[in-house]
């Protein structure tokens, strides 16, 4: 019977081709939507590395002069005030726990930095964060630890929190704690003190990113000062709170700019506009899609009711309707499989050439599993259905059919 | 072996009502050389169809050794057919894209044997019908009378009891005609085939046993 089938489909490689093209073209359009979609609901699952619950961000603007004849002076008495400030909210009722951090999580600002690291370069976004920082935000280590008052005192090197994924980029399988890491252009060396599960900045959509975080110590610095508080509120605390910590805050330094909000408010925001773009993409993929299965159906769909005479034939010749099933579905299934051959063939230049470097295998496998899925599914239902109806009139009808 | 009582085949489309056949009463039995004959669209399809169990009748009934062809299902009554009758389509009803020998072999393709035995058996078949030279034509490359002598041989490939064939002759001259007469006739003296043959030849039904004749749909005698 399976040579019987290879003979059919080589016979008809005309009108097969035909459909070859239909199922290449709708599997790529398919695969790709399906990546995307993968991709997103790839980093959904990852942790996000922090806790948002219950947490409050203090934007503060320092509201520098335009020039500056000391900087340094005036850093220095901005970090004191900073200090000031941090003691202050901390001693709240309200508060459980104060920190000072560069980046907030979900704000629109990003600070990315790189290196040369074993003759190529890295990429990592960048952060700093005072004692408290992990704390607040609920961040989980999976090694070592976060920084302490102690390395405030000013050791010989300069401790760094990475994630993991970072600790991977660098050392591999090798235990990242300790571990020296070096700018060409650092004098002071940094060193490895703990690993982050992970720090999502950008929320749950976000892509997997390298993080590093350096330690803030509202002193003299070099990086500059963070210009954030993030605190945690305890539960049961309401907005009224909003007002009096800026009223509080503005009375100690009455001329910078303070801005008190929940980050849940910020995380709604991100996550509109993070929404909004994949919406509109969902939205057309989704009539992309029905047309892709629209001309899928209706290739496969006249190839069969084409046929109706020949499954009248067969039926007349003492096949069953079960038989007659197979057959189509087994030529299906051949056509489609080289469609699909072809397809894969395709696709399987991304991960091979690294053209997008930031999605994984694991989403580019599993988008290609499930769209070769539905392509078979599809492929599967389209001869089933006239095949059901071509066996459910009698044979004599069948032959009859134009 | 088959026997129809009072059957009637009424087609019915949205508005027109076709009697096609209508109190027919026909036995078939072992051995026999029927003709059916009448004018054209007096019902002689219908009637070899409902014989050979490729249409139901609305009306009476049909059995087959004695059990009604109602009381079969689905994959019995494909094993009949398969097995028990040969069916010679006034049209042919080819598969295009199938050579000869393919085309041959389509019954024995729903019976457990191996690949080189179906062969063996296309190729005796084609060679009862003279085509041995043909195998590996496809149908578009053969004249219409050599295409009857294919679907002759699809008929047979399978070692029938009873061979339906549905104006066997029409499409062909007379001395090819009276070569396919010649074949169905050999088949019924020498293996005791049953032959059923809708014909409007006279000159063919004669040859015959017995005449079935209709006219508009009912039988006349
Ligand atoms: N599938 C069908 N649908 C509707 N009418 C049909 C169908 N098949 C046959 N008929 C009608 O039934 C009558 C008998 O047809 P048929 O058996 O083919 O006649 P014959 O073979 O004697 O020429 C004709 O009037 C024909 O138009
Ligand atoms: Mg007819």
């Amino acid at each position: 019977m399976m040579r019987h089938i290879w003979k059919l489909v080589w016979n008809r490689k005309r009108a097969n081709a035909l459909i070859v093209i239909e199922i290449l073209a709708s599997f790529l359009v398919l695969y790709a939507v399906t990546l995307v979609g993968v991709y997103f609901a790839h980093n959904y699952r990852q942790p996000l590395g922090f806790s948002y619950d219950r947490v409050w961000l203090v934007e503060i603007d320092w509201q520098r002069e335009s020039i500056e004849l000391q900087p340094e002076l005036e850093e220095e008495k901005e970090a004191a005030m900073m200090r000031q400030l941090l003691t202050a909210v901390k001693e709240f009722p309200e508060v459980e726990s104060a920190a000072a951090m560069s980046v907030v999580p979900y704000s629109n600002s990003t600070y990315s930095s790189g290196f040369t690291w074993k003759g190529r370069q890295v990429e990592f976004m960048f952060n700093r964060g005072t004692t408290d920082t992990a704390q607040v935000l609920d961040m989980h280590l999976t090694a070592g630890r976060w920084f302490t008052e102690a390395d405030a005192a000013g050791s010989s090197f300069r401790p760094v929190v990475i994630n993991r994924r970072l600790a991977r980029e660098l050392f591999g399988t090798e235990n990242p704690l300790g571990q020296v890491v070096k700018e060409e252009q650092d004098k002071v060396e940094r060193r490895v003190i703990g690993v982050l599960e992970d720090f999502r900045k950008d929320g749950e959509f976000s892509g997997l990113q390298s993080y590093m975080f350096e330690h803030a110590t509202l002193g003299k610095s070099k990086g500059g000062q963070p210009n954030n508080f993030v605190l945690r509120v305890r539960p049961g605390v309401t907005a009224a709170f909003e007002e009096k910590l800026t009223g509080k805050l503005r009375s100690m330094a009455p001329t910078w700019g303070f801005e008190v909000k929940p980050i849940e408010q910020m995380r709604e925001s991100t996550l509109l506009w993070q929404l909004i773009p994949l919406t509109i993409f969902g939205v057309i993929v989704g009539f992309l899609l029905i047309m892709v299965s629209l001309g899928l159906l209706g290739v496969l769909w006249q190839n069969v009711t084409q046929r109706t005479k020949e499954i009248g034939l067969r039926r007349a010749l003492g096949a069953t309707a079960g038989e007659v099933y197979a057959q189509i579905v087994s030529e299906l299934l051949v056509v489609s499989t080289f469609g699909l051959s072809l397809g894969i063939l395709a696709v399987i230049q991304f991960p091979l050439l690294k053209v997008v470097d930031f999605i994984s295998p694991t989403v580019y496998f599993t988008s290609l599993v499930i769209s070769l899925g539905i392509v078979y599914g599809l492929t599967v239902l389209c001869g089933l259905y006239p095949g059901w109806l071509a066996t459910r009139v009698q044979p004599s009808e069948a032959l009859h059919y134009e | 072996m088959i026997h129809l009582s009072n059957v009637e085949k009424v087609y019915r489309t949205d508005r027109i009502e076709t009697v096609a056949l209508s109190n027919i009463n026909v036995r078939v039995e072992q051995g026999e050389f029927i003709s059916i004959m009448g004018p054209s669209g007096s019902g002689k399809s219908t009637l070899l169809n409902v014989i050979g169990l490729l249409d139901v009748p609305t009306g009476g009934e049909v059995t087959l050794n004695g059990r009604l062809i109602t009381s079969y299902g689905d994959r019995s009554l494909a094993r009949v057919r398969n097995e028990e009758i040969g069916f010679i389509f006034q049209t042919f009803h080819l598969i295009n894209d199938l050579s000869v020998v393919d085309n041959v072999e389509i019954p024995l393709l729903y019976r457990k044997m191996s690949g080189a035995e179906r062969r063996k058996r296309a190729l005796k078949a084609l060679e009862q019908v003279g085509l041995s030279a043909r195998v590996h034509h496809f149908p578009s490359q053969l004249s219409g009378g050599q295409q009857q002598r294919v679907a002759i041989a699809r008929a047979i490939v399978g070692g029938p009891r009873i061979l339906l064939a549905d104006e066997p002759t029409g499409n062909l001259d007379s001395q090819m005609g009276d070569e396919v007469m010649s074949i169905l006739k050999a088949l019924n003296s020498l293996e005791q085939t049953t032959v059923v043959m809708v014909t409007h030849d006279q000159r063919q039904a004669e040859k015959t046993a017995r005449i079935v004749r209709l006219f508009d749909g009912r039988q006349v005698n």
